[in-house]
């Protein structure tokens, strides 16, 4: 297999409603980015690969109507839908794309607009059989997963919320973000709406319109064009039983995110992810996930995680700063999520993080999560 | 400046479904106040929904096995606020209880409403029981919810 990197990405800025774009437009926005920030024209590209989950706008194959923003006319283009994972699985069939051999230059955009369309109604459509008549889409399944967690592993009330907190004061930082809330306190996280129980309004991600996009290119052409391409070292995607109930003690067994975690770090040589990685760009849909994924990504051992965010672990000056971005907790728009995570982790390589930047982060991890049914995971490093 | 232009599109849709053979037994036995699972002879599990495959053993599945109305409660929330119902896409009225409940005699959970919506009245490990509707039509919401038993 050929080496691969990052050398480019951009965002839209993130926003509960984009009237001012089309979705052609919203993803333009995000492609000419990112392949301004790789110095490099729409020619120099050899495919496209697209990000969406179109149920949840009801436009059908979006990869039709948007792929012209996204410069494919002429090239072989693609959509990838997994859920929640459909940025980092997209990403990584760019990577395998270019490892390959069968393409050069790789640009990924994931995008979501959600203020256009119907994201409950996409996330209601479960079983016709089985759980149709009585599933509560993903807040219903969280608060689910999350009443065994917390009894299970002591989590409390107040732990997640520092995690509501930290997102979105790093969000204030993120000039792509959707919630910026630099003077957030936890009372006022323990303060907002009840969603369903114990999760909270601030517990909880937004629903953004937004799109984002990466350029990936072989070892030879990365080295040409960036200064500090963020080479893939490892990826690993993995896939689960289809209900809600089949997974035990879901988020504190996760399978799926242990096992991907477990293949990356293998591969990659990390032993001890705490200590070696520099940053983390991880997919939490809400705080509790946050917590659930410290345990599942080895950050620390089972029935840690609420010390791990009160300690400060996490934060921008911990050992191990988790979402400098302020995360999917700040910005969501679905099928653009996951391309954030690995945007976000590659800037952070390329040392162009801005004051989100992590002083010389060299190993990052990017993750993504899928309803329960799939997670992905990423590492990317410094040239060694 | 002007104001924005946006479309507007309202649909009334319907949908068609076939079961399967195991689901379609699944729905005979509901109309008969029974339930069903189908267990894997690999692994031993007894899946709820019953599907032909196990995911995990990757075997054909054909033993079934009764499953009793009443088992524990293993998850549950108090859901706040309204949420689509998937079959009608109707605001479901809030606030109701929610559980995952180990029927007894499987292995896999079921997700279904709770006739008790008071957090304080809830935990882990309460027993429940299926309240069934009298009229029954074969289908999930021939329950209409757990019970919390003393």
């Amino acid at each position: 297999m050929r080496q691969v990197a990052v050398i480019g990405s951009g965002q839209t800025r993130h926003a509960r409603c984009r009237d001012d774009v089309s979705q052609a437009e919203l993803v333009r926005e995000a492609a000419a980015a990112a392949l301004a920030d790789a110095g490099l024209r729409p020619a120099d590209v050899d495919a496209v690969l697209l990000s969406n989950m179109e149920l949840f706008e009801g436009r059908a194959f979006p990869e039709l109507w948007v792929g012209e923003g996204a410069f494919a006319c002429g090239k072989p283009c693609m959509k990838i839908a997994t859920g929640g994972t459909s940025g980092t699985s997209t990403c990584i069939a760019a990577f395998h794309q270019v490892a390959s051999g069968m393409f050069d230059t790789v640009l990924v955009v994931g995008f979501e607009k959600h203020s256009e369309g119907h994201t409950q109604t996409g996330m209601a459509l479960t079983d016709p059989f089985w759980d149709r008549a009585v599933a509560s889409g993903a807040l219903g399944n969280f608060a689910l997963s999350i009443s065994e967690y917390m009894a299970e592993r002591g989590v409390t009330e107040r732990q997640a919320a520092l995690v509501a907190v930290k997102a979105r004061r790093n969000a204030a930082q993120n000039p792509h973000a959707h919630l910026q809330m630099p003077e957030l306190t936890v009372d006022e996280v323990l303060a907002s709406r009840m969603l369903a129980h114990p999760v909270r309004l601030l517990d909880m991600c937004p629903q953004s319109d937004g799109a984002c996009a990466i350029v990936v290119a072989s070892g030879d052409r990365a080295r040409r064009l960036c200064p500090r391409p963020a080479w893939v070292r490892a990826t690993a995607t993995r896939h689960e039983q289809p209900t809600l109930g089949d997974i035990d003690r879901r988020l504190c067994s996760m399978r799926t995110l242990r096992d991907a975690a477990h293949a990356v770090y293998a591969a990659a040589g990390i032993t001890e992810p705490l200590a070696e990685l520099d940053v983390a760009e991880i997919y939490e849909p809400v705080t509790y996930a946050e917590l659930a994924w410290y345990e599942a990504l080895g950050f620390c051992r089972d029935g840690e995680a609420g010390r791990l965010i009160e300690d400060g672990v996490t934060t921008m000056d911990g050992t191990l700063p988790v979402n400098p971005s302020g995360g999917v907790l700040s910005s969501n728009p679905v099928g653009a999520s996951g391309v954030i995570r690995v945007a976000e982790a590659a800037l952070q390589i390329h040392g162009r993080g801005g004051s989100r930047q992590v002083e010389g982060a060299r190993l990052a991890l990017a993750t993504g999560y899928g309803v329960y049914a799939w997670a992905d995971a990423i590492v990317l490093g410094a040239e060694s | 400046m002007s104001e924005r232009i946006v479309a507007l599109h309202t649909m009334d849709l319907t949908w068609r479904y076939a079961s399967g053979e195991a689901m379609e037994r699944f729905c005979a036995a509901l109309c008969e106040r029974r339930i069903e699972a189908l267990q894997c002879d690999g692994c031993g599990r007894r899946y709820l929904p019953p599907r032909p495959m196990c995911g995990n053993c990757r075997l054909r599945l054909s033993r079934w096995v009764p499953v009793a109305d009443e088992g524990t409660l293993v998850a549950w929330t108090v859901v706040h606020v309204p949420i689509l119902d998937g079959r009608t896409g109707e605001l479901r009225p809030a606030p109701y209880g929610m559980g995952l409940i180990r029927l007894d005699g499987a292995d896999t959970t079921l997700n279904h409403f709770l006739a008790e919506a008071n957090p304080a009245r809830l935990a882990l490990g309460l027993r429940v029981r299926a309240v069934w509707r009298p009229d029954l039509r074969g289908a999930m919401d021939d329950i209409l919810h757990f019970e919390v038993l003393p």
